[in-house]
């Protein structure tokens, strides 16, 4: 070895000199190196003498390797060993360390390198497998072979696969690939004869070649699957169906052996058929030990009947056929719905019959007996249904149900049926439906849960030894579906195709000898999910202020899809939103503290144990008012406004007398005064008043529609007038007073009766007043003139309108007023009035002024005063309407 | 070979016997002692020798029956891919004749000298199986022959061909089958190769002629087939099951 690397180092160092660029050269220049072997490199300082091998260091893609990895040759060479790790390509330099000029400016010079490439050394593939597939009636010449190969390869250093197969000629054929599977075409294929079969993997680092296959070209045989597969079925084998098949090719080419397999059609699961019974070759095989009247899918396969050649064919495609019907095995189910009949005193009671379990045919027709006890006689009534009659199927064990039969109520029927196909008949299966209210007891506890796609149903037998079997009956709609247990069974499984999401109502009937007792029912469900949908909610009435009363209608049970827990009202305004959850049961609600005149949204979601579903929001806006508010309103401001009148009324009525104060001051009286008793033709005599009030007032009463008239007559008349009234004494009629109200006539003349009526249509409301009454009995120092008085009341004459009679009798007093007011007319100032009065109105006495010039010593006369001015206008304005009527 | 062995075993048998009969010579020093046992010596070797002469009639048996299998499966093997070339000249005909046009079967009725002869020759099996191989041989030519003339005379995808080029390639296979079950019958004795020099081809022909010559020629082959498929049947009941008993008469004479 050292030789070797001794000539090699010569050879290098001569090639080096012939080329006089480099100092440093490397060696060997491998075009590729293996991963994980040891690699050796050389580095060789020539034609120079600046540098020796102490200088130099080996640098492996940047990295310098470390000392421990050289071995110094000799002054001049230098090698370093190091294991080939990394797959990438890389520099492998060597490298001068020293730092002279001379180095330094010929750097260049002083740097060799080896570029690595790296692979992995090949491996002998393994597993070579090969096929040849059937093509047209023969088998190709095409071989596909795969393989494997544990070995790795990089990119760089990829690894060539070459398959070869030679045949019995010597002829070799061969494909070349990278890929771990290829084909060689030989042409024909070489049926019966050997072949011998390899693959080579080679690349830059060597080759391998797997193990030599020498087999028989049989053994690589693929076949297409067996042709014309047919089924027949046999009348007299109920049981068996002929499978008939013919070869994929020729039995020259290959002799085949077959496999078979089955299922009833919809099964999933494959029964294959003993290969042993297969294994030779044949066309047919008869199934046996099949299930009559069941539809089988078939299939077969093919391959080299030589143990151990050939691969097995794809499965040929379906051969399905039904085998032949069967007499009936088992009795078929016999079951009854009872409801309320619409006459009394009879029960309303379906059938209905479910094929045997090994119905082993199509059920035609259905033999019931019905056997009932008659007046102690027992009567049979034999019926047949044929299938195809009958009023409804269901899927799985088909139930034909019958139409309903009216039993009565005291009356026990016993009912058997039997099953009859084209093949025969099934044996009788027997129901006994006792008299009403005298059923077996229930079983109790009974309790049903979903387990494992199944409804668990578990219960407590009656406590009765009576009990022959259990029937477990569930209910979805108008579909009904049972199956039988036996009595020692507490807890099964309901075996019916059950479906999610729907509400079963799941029965348990014990059955005593045939009689079936009362049923223990529950509701279930397989699964629960989230309704369907959600309760449309509705408003009743109108909303109101602050609050609202929703109502729903109960969620269809199709769509419940479980048991609805409980209900939630979602209400929004704006953004607020606010729910209100209520039991399941409930279908409404009321609303309360909702805003005033604000648009609520709400929806309802409805919740089961699996999930909720929202329904529809429904929009409704609350009223500005609560009801019955404005009604409130109006009736508390009416009863304000009629408190407020009451008590004004009230007020007026208890404080008139302030009210009359305040508005009708009192006038002294004159009738009352004394003036009335210094006339001059009274005599002064005190009298007591006969009546304090009319007694001292004196009415003046003014036919102003006859004014010029009376005027006139009383110029004629004065003096006998005259006397009258100083013999009387007058009164003034005062407005507002209640005896004072209406002018009055205080004294009632006969001569002037006729006159009465004019008298008291012209009466007007003021007169002088002569105070006669406070001043009776006073002797004055000088003979006083006459005064006159004049009320300032406004107050209408409300007692003359009240009583005609006192009107009649005031009557007179008016005319006497205004007969008394002319007659006392002295004043020339007044009667100057009077008479400038005349040509427009006569409305009023003009006494006002004589008072005030008259009365200056009377101090409750001199009060009133300033009154007098205004009332005239007014005392014209009532006196004119006065006079109209 | 089995009986030197057995002879050999038998010898160093003896050879022990005689040394324990030694000792029990010095050891018992009468005569009448020694008498006696020899005579006890003289049983268990009968036994042994009796025992040793079914091991070995076995031995052969099995010997003989590998020999056997051997023989059966090698002609087993031609016997399978006989016919399945027979099988294909009856369709090779029947395509060529279909392919021919409507007086393909007046072509056939024509003789041609040139075609071999499809009957097999010689006494001996081995002479039958060399004659086999040696016609199988001489139609490899001829078949050349017609697939270049239908090549000119249909069309590339014409079905002829594909057969033509099947039932070629298996008639060497099955030349070479048979020329290796005469080795396996005649291991020491090379197949002679057919005498007279490469076989006699027809001159160039017209185009009725080479349909005449290619239906002589697939229809003496199909004959030919026909007699080779018999003839191996024949030596499959004679030649393997000759051997077996061939064997076991080696062993006892």
């Amino acid at each position: 070895m050292d030789s070797v690397r001794k000539l090699l180092l010569v050879a290098l160092m001569l090639a080096a000199r012939a080329d006089g660029l480099n100092h440093l050269v490397t060696f060997p220049q491998p075009p590729v190196v293996e991963l994980g072997s040891n690699f050796t490199a050389t580095c060789v300082v020539i034609n120079t003498t600046e540098v020796t091998a102490d200088d130099l260091y080996w640098n492996l893609s940047g990295t310098t390797l470390p000392r421990e990895l050289y071995s110094k040759i000799n002054s001049t060479a230098l090698s370093v060993t190091f294991t080939i790790t990394s797959e990438r390509q890389e520099w492998l330099l060597c490298q001068c360390g020293k730092t002279s000029p001379d180095v330094v400016l010929n750097q260049g010079r002083f740097m060799h390198g080896i570029m690595l490439v790296k692979g992995y050394a090949v491996e002998k593939p393994e597993n070579v497998t090969c096929v040849a597939l059937q093509e047209e009636t023969f088998i190709s010449g095409t071989f596909s072979c795969e393989w494997n190969d544990s070995g790795h390869q990089t990119k760089d250093i990829p690894t060539t696969y070459t398959l070869y197969v030679k045949d019995l000629m010597g002829k070799t054929n061969h494909s070349a690939t990278r890929d771990k599977r290829a084909q060689v075409f030989l042409g024909t294929f070489p049926d019966h004869t050997n072949l011998e079969i390899w693959v080579e993997a080679h690349n830059k680092l060597g080759r391998a070649e797997s193990e030599h296959l020498f087999e028989n070209a049989g053994k690589f045989i693929k076949t297409n699957p067996p042709d014309n597969v047919t089924v027949m079925s046999e009348t007299t084998f109920p049981t068996s169906l002929l499978l008939t098949w013919t070869p994929p090719i020729n039995k020259n080419y290959v002799r085949l052996r077959y496999r078979i397999r089955f299922c009833p059609e919809g099964a999933h699961t494959w029964s294959d058929v003993p290969q042993v019974d297969t294994s030779h070759e044949i066309n047919s095989f008869r199934l046996q030990n099949l299930q009559p009247d069941t539809v089988y899918v078939s299939q077969v396969s093919c391959k080299n009947s030589q143990q151990g050649h050939g691969y097995w064919s794809e499965w040929s495609s379906n051969a399905t056929k039904r085998t032949a019907e069967d007499v009936p095995k088992g009795k078929p189910g016999l079951w009854r719905i009872i409801s309320e009949g619409e006459n009394t005193g009879k029960r309303r009671v379906q059938f209905m019959f479910k094929e045997p379990v090994l119905s082993n045919g199509r059920i035609l027709m259905y033999d019931m007996k019905i056997c009932c006890r008659v007046n102690g006689s027992t009567q049979v009534e034999s019926l047949s249904f044929n299938t195809s009659e009958t009023a409804s199927k269901s899927s799985h064990r088909e139930i034909t149900v019958l139409n309903e039969v009216l039993i009565p109520d005291a009356e026990t029927i016993r009912v058997s049926v039997s099953a009859v196909n084209s093949a025969g008949r099934s044996a009788e299966a027997s129901l006994v439906v006792p008299e009403r209210g005298r059923e077996p007891p229930p079983v109790e506890e009974l309790r049903v849960w979903p387990h494992e796609d199944k409804l668990m149903v578990e219960w407590r037998p009656p406590n009765s030894s009576k009990v022959s079997e259990f029937v477990v009956e569930w209910v979805r709609g108008g579909e009904t579906d049972w199956q039988r247990e036996s009595k020692s069974t507490t807890r099964t499984h309901i075996t019916g195709k059950l479906q999610r999401l729907v509400c079963y109502t799941v029965s348990v009937y014990g059955v005593y000898s045939g009689r079936i007792g009362r049923a223990a029912s529950v509701e279930a469900f397989l699964e629960q999910g989230a309704p369907s949908e959600a309760p449309s909610v509705s408003l009743v009435g109108v909303p109101g202020r602050n609050e609202a009363n929703l109502v729903w209608t109960e969620v269809l049970p199709e769509r419940r899809q479980g048991f609805i827990t409980n209900y939630t009202v979602y209400y929004r305004t704006g953004t607020e939103v606010k729910a209100v959850t209520v039991p399941g049961n409930s279908s409404s609600c009321t609303l309360t503290s909702l805003l005033p005149d604000s648009t609520y949204d709400i929806w309802i979601k409805a919740s089961t144990v699996a999930g909720s579903t929202s329904g529809f929001i429904h929009s409704f806006t609350t009223q500005k008012y609560a009801p019955g508010e404005i009604e409130g309103i109006v009736v508390a401001v009416s009863l304000g406004f009629l408190f407020v009148f009451l008590m004004t009324v009230l007020l007026c009525f208890y404080k008139k007398d302030v009210i009359k104060e305040n508005f009708w001051p009192q006038i002294p009286d004159p009738g009352e005064s004394t003036i009335g008793t210094w006339s001059p033709d009274y005599p002064l005599k005190a009298e007591p008043p006969r009546e304090s009030c009319l007694s001292g007032v004196s009415v003046l009463d003014v036919d102003r529609c006859e004014g010029r008239s009376l005027f006139e007559e009383e110029k004629e008349g004065l003096p006998l007038k005259k006397d009258k009234f100083l013999s009387e004494e007058h009164s003034s009629g005062i407005g507002g007073s209640s005896c004072m109200s209406s002018p009055r006539q205080s004294v009632s003349d006969s001569d002037e009766g006729g006159d009465m009526a004019d008298t008291t249509a012209s009466t007007v409301q003021y007169s002088s007043v002569v105070a006669s009454n406070g001043y009776k009995g006073q002797t004055p120092t000088q003979p006083p003139p006459t005064l006159f008085s004049r009320s300032e009341s406004t107050q209408p004459l409300l007692d003359s309108e009240e009583n005609l009679d006192t009107t009649l009798q005031e009557g007179s007093r008016l005319s006497q007023r205004c007969s008394q007011s002319a007659g006392g007319d002295q004043d020339p100032r007044l009667q100057g009035v009077k008479q400038g009065e005349e040509l427009h109105t006569l409305d009023f006495c003009p006494l006002q002024e004589d008072s005030e010039n008259n009365s200056p010593c009377d101090d409750q006369s001199a009060a009133p005063t300033s009154s007098y001015m205004p009332q005239l206008v007014g005392e014209s304005t009532v006196s004119e309407s006065q006079l109209r009527v | 070979m089995w009986f030197l062995s057995f002879t050999k075993v038998l010898k160093e048998c003896d050879h022990d016997q005689s040394l324990q009969f030694a000792c029990d010579t010095e050891w018992r020093m009468n005569g009448h002692v020694k008498s006696m046992h020899f005579r006890q010596f003289m049983e268990p070797a009968t036994t042994l020798l009796s025992l040793l002469l079914i091991m070995a009639v076995d031995s052969t048996r099995t010997v003989a029956a590998s020999r056997n299998e051997q023989c059966g499966n090698s002609l087993q093997q031609t016997l399978k891919l006989t016919r399945l070339v027979q099988k294909e000249s009856v369709d090779l005909i029947k395509t060529y004749k279909a392919s021919q046009g409507e007086i393909s079967e007046l072509l056939c009725k024509v003789s041609v000298s040139s075609v071999p002869d499809p009957n097999i020759s010689g006494l001996e099996p081995s002479e039958r199986i060399v004659s086999i191989y040696t016609h199988l041989q001489a139609f490899v030519p001829h078949f050349k022959r017609v697939y270049e003339q239908q090549t000119d005379l249909q069309l590339p995808t014409s079905p002829l061909l594909a057969r033509l080029t099947r039932v070629s390639t298996h008639s060497r296979n099955l030349a070479t089958l048979v020329n290796l079950f005469y080795q396996t019958l005649f291991p020491n004795v090379p197949i002679p190769e057919p005498a007279g020099g490469p076989t006699e081809l027809p001159p160039p022909q017209n185009v009725f002629q080479q349909k005449v010559y290619g239906c002589v020629v697939l229809k003496t082959y199909k004959e030919l087939l026909a007699n080779v498929s018999r003839e191996l049947r024949t030596l499959k009941s004679k030649v393997c099951r000759n051997r077996k008993r061939i064997q076991i008469n080696t062993f006892y004479f």
